[in-house]
This record gives structure tokens, sequence and C-alpha cells, in this order.
């Protein structure tokens, strides 16, 4: 799911990180003393990383003496080949929050020490807690759309209507981006009832527009496809939108017209050091490294405190704002982990028929 | 003796694995066939395995309309022009695919090069429609197969006796006669092994599918990375894998049976 993330020059980095590491273990006088002095953290990678590094893992290092190297490919499927390979090397990751589910359901996952974390501060919403996991950052899609529109689009029902926002419309073809809850919304379901999803009606009220749509496969098209005006609006990764809106394009963003979702935090069965690791993820929460990470990235805190210290004119930049705890929709992710295989199914036969 | 080693890393690399994946693809708790009957329930996965074939054979055929004369020319070129050609054959093969794949989207995109300057040109009033499509992927699989359908043709075409179009010409076949009644025919056996490699190899594509043919251009192969990273369903992915594995050997039997694969290999039987 690295849509969200910007992979400039994350190769790169990553080898140096890699080679960096590998020339400390080397050095490292006694390997026993050594073990937790680093966490292995796989992630996103790309420009993300880059933020990370300075909201969280520099000033971690500095307080802690714990060094923190990226590794990348933070997927299910690798961590599952290196449980099954008996070797485990990361300490951490982070991910979608299926991968706290199902991680823990295939009994990949360490339980996190709640002794050292302190939960208090999270924003109170029943999926941000569980034993396995701790949410990081709130994200999200959001509707994105042509400024040469005669009208401004102002919810989901506005993507629907062709004869009014004339134009294409781009969605993502993943099923779980959101597109059956925008076409849920679009028809009428009130927020608060939109799961478990009435699937079928869904789809009956995607096929309302469906020769208008044009399907992004890769996150470099869904930008090319808003700044070349080939769509007039969009469901697009809230990162995404806001880069094709900086690089001059004629589009706006709608933030409240929006999809939420979370990453999450996990430690993984048998890490070489989870205890460094739940130290990292207390350090993480903390108020003012919660506030530090939305400002050197467009994600939304998950410790609502840390807005006190975000400047106003920063808020339309950022998902979820403050009053997401009250109004804002969630992809709910139980729903999602439940049923990803089925509708993926049902959506690959509507796309072919 | 001398084949151990290669024996050994083999069994190792490849058929190893293989098996593992084949059992796994039997071993859910709720019964060995769970998985193949649920590849049979659920109407999209024959279709797009359906697709998978179909793409592939039309990449196949592609490959021999456009291959055929470039493999022909080379044949009988001069040996500078055929340094020339063999070099604008390679290069691309040689050139990563990512990049072949990121040039393509550049360049056929509705406002990408060739559209802009079809458009400026007045040629077209509407851009076409030639990527996130059928089209992107057959154009994008077809570039990147053409080598293994010009060189097979290749050999054939240099090992051919000569002298036989010319006893046509001389008894009295015009050259349209001669090449499609005589030099044809000679040049099936590299037509056939060009077919069936670029079909085969074509199967399991996933980066061009994936980055040019955008909704309606699924393979399998994407679907088989969707149950491995997505949905944590390996056994699923399997089955997918050894379903695509049996129809791969299914058609190179037949291939090798009633086209002599072997022959063109050098292998005699």
């Amino acid at each position: 799911m690295s849509e969200f993330i910007n992979h400039g020059g994350q190769s790169r980095r990553a080898f140096l990180v890699g080679t960096a590491a590998a020339g400390a273990a080397l050095l490292a006088p006694a390997a026993a003393q050594a073990a937790n002095e680093r966490i292995v953290y796989a992630n996103w990678g790309g420009s993300w990383e880059k933020a990370m590094r300075r909201a969280w893992a520099d000033p971690f290092t500095k307080e802690s003496g714990i060094q923190v190297v990226s590794a990348s490919d933070n997927s299910l499927g690798r961590l599952q080949a290196m449980e099954q390979a008996g070797k485990v090397e990361w300490d951490l990751m982070e991910g979608l929050p299926e991968l706290a589910r199902v991680g823990a359901e295939k009994g990949l996952l360490e339980k996190l020490d709640f002794s050292i974390i302190n939960r208090d501060g999270i924003m109170k919403r029943p999926e941000f807690f569980n034993d396995y996991s701790i949410p990081e950052v709130i994200f999200g899609r959001v509707l994105i759309y042509d400024k040469r529109l005669p009208q401004k689009p102002t919810s989901w029902a506005s993507f629907w209507d062709i004869k009014t926002f004339p134009g294409k419309r781009a969605f993502y073809n993943k099923v779980e981006s959101g597109i059956l809850e925008a076409a849920l919304l679009a028809d009428g379901v009130p927020a608060d009832k939109l799961y478990p999803l009435d699937v079928d009606r869904a789809f009956k009220k995607l096929a309302q527009i469906r020769e208008h749509i044009i399907w992004y496969t890769t996150v470099t098209q869904s930008e090319q496809i808003m700044r070349e005006g080939q769509a007039t609006m969009g469901l697009l990764a809230d990162g995404r939108a806001l880069s094709v809106k900086s690089g001059g394009a004629p589009v706006e963003v709608a933030m409240d017209v929006s999809l939420l979702t979370w990453s999450v935090f996990v430690v993984p069965k048998g890490a070489p050091n989870k205890e460094a690791a739940m130290r990292f993820l207390a350090f993480v929460l903390d108020e003012h490294r919660q506030t530090a990470i939305a400002m050197a990235y467009n994600y939304g805190p998950v410790v609502p405190a840390a807005w006190k210290a975000i400047p106003k004119d920063r808020y339309n930049l950022i998902s979820g704002g403050p009053e997401a705890e009250k109004t804002a929709i969630f992809l709910n992710a139980d729903w999602w982990t439940a049923n990803l295989q089925p509708v993926t199914e049902k959506f690959q036969q509507w796309l072919l028929g | 003796m001398l084949l151990a080693p290669a024996l050994v890393l083999l069994a190792g690399l490849l058929v190893w694995p293989v098996a593992e994946l084949s059992l796994r693809s039997f071993a859910d708790p709720a019964g060995p066939l769970v998985f193949y009957e649920r590849l049979i329930s659920v109407p999209s996965y024959l279709q797009i395995l359906l697709r998978t074939l179909m793409f592939s054979a039309g990449t196949a055929l592609l490959c021999l309309l456009l291959g055929y004369p470039v493999a022909y020319a080379l044949a009988n070129a001069g040996p500078i022009a055929r340094g020339v050609i063999l070099i604008a054959v390679m290069l691309p093969f040689w050139t990563n695919l990512l990049v072949r794949s990121y040039g393509w989207i550049i360049f056929l995109s509705p406002r990408g090069v060739l559209n802009e300057a079809l458009l400026w040109l007045g040629m077209i009033r509407q851009p076409l429609d030639l990527i996130y499509n059928v089209q992107g992927v057959l154009i994008g699989m077809t570039q990147i197969m053409l080598p293994y359908m010009i060189l097979p043709l290749y050999a054939v075409m240099t090992r051919l006796d000569r002298r036989l179009p010319d006893a046509a010409r001389s008894l009295g076949a015009g050259p349209i006669a001669t090449f499609f009644k005589v030099y044809v025919p000679l040049t099936m056996p590299g037509a056939m092994a060009g077919l069936l490699l670029v079909f085969t190899i074509s199967l399991g594509f996933f980066v061009i599918p994936a980055l040019l043919g955008g909704a309606k251009g699924l393979m399998i192969a994407q679907l088989i990375e969707f149950n491995i990273n997505s949905s944590l369903n390996w056994g699923m992915a399997s089955a997918l894998s050894v379903t695509l594995l049996a129809t791969t050997l299914a058609i190179f039997w037949i291939g090798d049976r009633w086209f002599n694969l072997g022959a063109i290999w050098g292998i005699e039987r």
C-alpha cells in the first residue's frame, strides 16, 4: 500500500542505511551488548521514512542510544516467509490496520507491552485498541477535483453527478481503497450505517458511472491523470492529491470529503530486540513526537493533544484534523480484513463483466 | 558426472520449491481440493486465466507478424547491416523491464508523445486509447517478447538450404510463390518454436499488465501476488500457480509432440 508514500530515492537510501548498519555491526565490540542497541524497522521508505527519521528515529537515538535501522518491503507476505524460514530480522513494522488483524490471526505478532507503552493519549476509537498494535498516524483518501468545473463539488453525491460535474472520474482499482464506501455514501447511506457494507448496492451505484471511470493501477498514474486533466474528479491518497496541487495543476483538494484510515505499528513474533522496539513505540506516542510528525509530513497525529502545537494554517494540509474524532469517516479495517478476499473476487468479476 | 552440480542446483532451487508449492495448494485443513474448488466456483479466476491465455496468444501472433520480416532481413543482410539489426533487436532486450514500461507510459498516454504528435499533425481529433487497457498490455508485451521470436526464426533461416528456393525459382515459380510455398514452410519450425516460447513466457507476466493494463488488463500473476501479499492466502496462490504451471507444461508437451520443438534446439529424436 505504498500509494501514500513518495518513493523518491528509496532504494539508494535503504542501501546506504543497510551498509551503515552492516558496518556498525562489524565494529561493535561485544555482540551481546550490541544486541539491544539497534532495532530494525520495516517501513514504506521514501520521503515518509525521511520524515520519520527527523521526527522520531533521530531524537529517539539521541535519548536512548538505540539505533533505528530501516528495512524495506514491509509486507505480510515477507513477514510470513521470514517466520517460516525461522529467521525474523525485523523488530518493528508499520503497515495498514489489516497487518495487525491478519498478523495476529496467523500468529506472526508479539503482544505489545503496555507497561512500557502508554496508550492514554490516543484518540478514543475502539479500532485503535488491541493487544498487538498501536495506531501510528492518520491518513486517507480525498476527493480531488478540477478547478475549471462549473461548480465546487461538496460530497460524494457530486462525484456521481455527471451532468453538473462533467468529465471522467479517477478511482484506484483496489476495491478496499474506499470506492464502495464512496458509492454508498453517494447513494444516501448514513455514515454511521456504512458497515457492514452493502456490497451489491455499492456495485449497482458504481455501475451508474461505469463508463466515466478511469481506473488507475499505480500512484504515479493517479497523479498523472489529475495533472493532465484526463479526469475532472478523483479519489486519491491525500499526499498524492496535495502533491498534484502543489505541482501547480489547476486542481483543488476537498479535505473535508475524505475517507480516513490509519497505519499501525506491530512487533513481529521472535523479533530479536523487541524490548527496544517497545521503548521506541512508547517514545512515538508522546504528544510532542506526534506534533513533530504532523509538522514533518501531511499525516495526522493519533494523539489529539498534539494538535495544540500545530499552527492553524497547517490544519487543512493534514489528514484527520481535530474534528476527525467526531465527524470523519474511517474505513473499517475489521470488516475489510474479514471480507477482502470475497469482495476482491466480486470486484474483479464486476470489472470484467 | 559433469552434470552433477547443475542437477543439485536445479533440485535445490527449482524442484524442491515447486514441490513444496504444489503440496501447499492441497494442504487446506478442510480438504485437499478446497482451493481448487474455489478456483472453479468463483468465475473471475477462470475468466482471468482465460484472458491470460488470450493475451499470451495475441502477443505470440503479433510477435510472429512483426518478427518474421525482421528475422528475414537479418538472415539475408550483409555483415554490417546484420550487426546493426542485431543491436537494434538486442538493445531493448538488455534494457530493464521497468524502464521500458515507464517509457511506454510516457509514449502512449492520452497526453503522451505519440498522441500529441498525431494531434499536432491533424491525423486524429481525439487521443487514441493506447494504454491502461488490452492494447497497452499487448503493445508492451509484444515489444518485450520480440527477440524470443526473432532469434529462433533467424536460427532456422540461416540453416535453411538455400538451394531449395533457388530450385523453385529455376523451375518457374515467381518470387511470391517461392516465398509462400517454399520459404515459409521451411521456416515453420522456427515460427512454431518462437510462438511457443513467447506464449509460455508471456503467461507469467506481471509488471507489464500491472503498469500498462489498467483495470481490464488483469493477468493471473497479479492474482497470485494479491493472494500472497494482501490476503495472505498462500494456499490459493499456490493453487493458482500450480494451475498456471500445469497449463504451461501441457502446452509445451503438445508443442513438443506435434511440432517437434526439440529439433529447433538441435535435439534429434
